[in-house]
């Protein structure tokens, strides 16, 4: 009695551990179909109350980088619930943090044949492989088709994919690299908020004075984030037009450059204007240190000023805004202080299978153009650049940083993109990697260089 | 029942079948992996790598994995002496106090159930060079004038082991805890009655009985100390400073995924694994009591 009870209970949790192994896909499918009918009958229930759209109505998915606590994540919410509203189609958004983790992803999709049907993504290399493999449409081809698409844009602005020079992705917003002052620091020192004319020679003698005073010149981890400075400095040794060129090798013409602004880096650190744990400390520890009253200049992206002033989710850092401003950073050589480092990084992309998909290519294009139009882009960009031919629009009630970025990115007289863009991942990698090897002597700049472009994987 | 083991064996399927999937089968494409060329996370080989052991090559002739190496070993070793030795102490000292011995259980083992990134960023407060809380109890008491960078080429080691080793301590703690109450009471008391002194008893019953829950403890604290990663990340990013602080762990973290270097990422944990699998056998082998074979 007690083994054939035991033989029943042991056949019938085997089948409940078998049934359970085949569960989810029946029940998957049954909640997909029941999700499916629900998706339907809403987009129907939409369509029949949206006469205008009625024809129109289906289901897109949508990946962007406005997940998890992005700061745009609440716009991004209100633009898709107002897409939906408005066109009767359904967004299925699956919206991420933007890391590397998160491109990785992206690019897995694009190869496992699971791609959205419109993508929010990076415009440099790390689009070249789905652009090379013809996976995403190009503005050429949607404009033979929707002539208004994305015509609100400066087509002087769009980024150019490095494939092939085409434009395939709509810009929504850009961003520019500028100098943070601390001026409470400056004023203590004597020393004068550098402007369009200061000269790099100057801003270093400042920078001198500065320490001299007992304060941190410049607020930067060369340990986490070089690259404000990798820019600058190199930007610095020609001009705007040359900025964009990756070197070939640490002898051509762009690689003296890069080892020049190696160099200067290198001088930076040994006169000790970088942090004394600038090669432990992270950026946050660093920055932290304008806010502190501790640090004079830090060079960072429009993306800061939130840090400085607050966003509506959290206080600002400092304590007084008005002891800050945003200026240009000294320049030397060809290089004007006014030109700056800027551009548009990411963009909206529509797939080749959205494209080819009729009942999906309408609404992909709707979709891109309603979160693309004035109104959307200056929501999303709040004062950093765009590609709107309308330009930043006129804030009058805003705070003296806001006002100092504005008027900084409006006087430019030259917009050069960030040259680290045109590496790929591991390519940037080992770079960034090597800067504290070379401000400590252990590596020369051109032996950087040279390995960085030599890693197996940057093409 | 027991005669026949078909029943026994109808269960094991589901976990088996479990583990193929998701552990067995994602360790051998690891093993292939390592002797691919793979562009990145998410890409799939674009072949095999030429020669196909490069990957092994570039391990030994890598002076960061080098580096690797050798932190881990005097990991391991520390990991081995000092949470195992302090967990034994503190384990003997719980299981001789007439009472308390619960609360003693559940202080010492707290560490364990917070999250070691969490313990990362708490560290990083205690050791920060500005404001932190070391160096400003150490300025308060005169006993510094400037504060010293906890994590600069002369500090970093200790900065980095010293939370690793107070984490675990409470993890092995608990096993031996669990060890020294299988032993019977009348052992202990027999050898009172024969007038053996505390330490004797230490040294004659408790350690030799302890010798298989101490080299459970030992294998675990080798393999672990090879594979330990979120709060030296979380502590030292990208092997700061100056490259010096990598572990096998990190390093491996560190080629995959900011390096994108999928294939090398994969030879390391390879050399993870088979490193664990052999330090612990031969651990395990000089250890090991003889009648446990």
């Amino acid at each position: 009695m007690k083994k054939s009870l035991a033989t029943i209970l042991a056949l019938c949790m085997s089948a409940t551990a078998l049934t359970a192994c085949g569960a989810p896909s029946a029940a998957s499918s049954s909640t997909a179909e029941s999700t499916s009918q629900a998706a339907s009958s809403s987009t129907d229930a939409a369509a029949s109350t949206d006469s205008t759209t009625a024809a129109a109505a289906t289901e897109i998915r949508v990946v962007t980088s406005y997940g998890g606590d992005d700061g745009n994540r609440a716009n991004y919410e209100d633009a898709v619930k107002g897409f939906e509203d408005a066109t009767g189609n359904t967004v299925v958004d699956e919206s991420a943090t933007s890391n590397e983790q998160w491109k990785a992803q992206v690019k897995a999709d694009f190869q496992t044949g699971s791609e959205p049907d419109v993508l929010f993504f990076f415009t440099g290399t790390d689009a070249n492989e789905f652009i090379k493999n013809g996976k995403v449409v190009s503005i050429d081809t949607i404009r033979a088709e929707y002539p208004e698409y994305a015509t609100n844009m400066l087509d002087s602005a769009m980024p150019l994919s490095f494939v092939d020079a085409k434009a395939y992705a709509v810009p929504s917003s850009g961003y520019w690299e500028g100098l943070f002052v601390n001026k409470k620091v400056l004023a203590d020192c004597g020393v004068e908020v550098p402007d369009a004319n200061t000269t790099w020679d100057e801003f270093m003698a400042d920078c001198q004075t500065i320490k001299d005073k007992g304060y941190t010149p410049v607020a930067c981890s060369l340990a986490e984030v070089p690259h404000y400075w990798f820019e600058y400095t190199i930007l610095n040794q020609g001009d705007v037009a040359k900025h964009a060129e990756v070197p070939a090798s640490s002898t051509d013409a762009a690689g003296t450059r890069w080892a020049a602004g190696f160099d200067t880096m290198k001088e930076m650190y040994d006169k000790g204007f970088f942090p004394t744990n600038t090669l432990t400390a992270g950026d946050a520890d660093t920055f932290q240190m304008m806010a502190d009253d501790q640090a004079a200049f830090a060079i960072d992206g429009s993306w800061k000023v939130g840090w400085f002033t607050g966003t509506d989710d959290a206080e600002g850092n400092v304590a007084n805004i008005d002891d800050y401003t945003v200026t240009y950073v000294p320049g030397a050589g060809s290089r004007k202080a006014t030109d700056i480092v800027g551009g548009i990084s990411m963009g909206y992309y529509i797939t080749e299978n959205a494209w080819n998909d009729p009942a999906k290519r309408d609404a992909a294009v709707k979709f891109v153009e309603y979160m693309t139009t004035d109104e959307q882009v200056n929501k999303f960009a709040a004062g950093a650049p765009t590609a709107l031919k309308s330009g930043i629009p006129e804030v009058s009630d805003t705070d003296s940083l806001h006002k100092a970025a504005i008027e900084m990115f409006n006087n430019k007289t030259g917009l050069a993109g960030a040259v680290q863009d045109g590496l790929n991942q591991t390519a940037r990698s080992v770079l960034f990697a090597s800067v504290k090897d070379i401000v400590t002597g252990t590596t020369p700049a051109a032996t950087a260089i040279e390995t960085a472009l030599a890693t197996p994987l940057a093409e | 029942m027991y005669k026949k083991k078909g029943p026994l064996a109808l269960f094991l399927i589901p976990t088996f079948t479990f583990l193929t999937f998701y552990l067995y089968y994602p360790f051998f494409m690891n093993i292939y992996n390592s002797f691919q060329q793979i562009g990145g996370l998410g890409e799939s080989g674009r072949g095999m790598n030429t020669p196909w052991y490069e990957n092994y090559l570039k391990i030994a002739n890598d002076p960061l994995m080098r580096t690797a190496l050798k932190n881990t070993m005097v990991l391991m070793v520390l990991t081995v002496v000092f949470q195992v030795g302090i967990a034994l102490l503190l384990a003997l000292l719980v299981d001789n106090i007439p009472f308390g011995g619960k609360f003693f259980r559940t202080v010492y083992f707290f560490p364990i159930v917070i999250s070691a990134t969490a313990l990362g960023l708490l560290f990083n407060l205690i050791f920060l060079y500005n404001g932190g809380m070391l160096n400003q109890l150490l300025m308060n008491l005169g006993l510094i004038k400037e504060n010293i960078d906890w994590k600069d080429p002369n500090h970093y080691f200790l900065t980095m082991v010293l939370p690793i080793i107070w984490q675990y301590v409470g993890f092995y703690f608990v096993i031996i805890v669990t060890g020294l109450n299988n032993i019977s009471e009348d052992l202990y008391e027999a050898a009172e009655i024969d007038g053996a002194t505390g330490l004797q008893r230490v040294r004659y019953i408790t350690l030799p009985l302890l010798r298989p829950t101490l080299c459970t403890c030992l294998v675990l604290a080798i393999t672990g100390s090879l594979k330990v990663f979120d709060l030296p990340w979380t502590m030292f990013v990208g092997g700061m400073p100056l490259d010096k602080s990598w572990l096998t762990g990190t390093y491996m973290y560190y080629q995959t995924m900011n390096m994108a270097d999928v294939d090398y990422g994969s030879a390391i944990a390879v050399l993870i694994v088979v490193l664990g699998v052999i330090i612990s056998r031969v651990a395990n082998f000089l250890f090991q009591d003889k009648e446990d074979y």
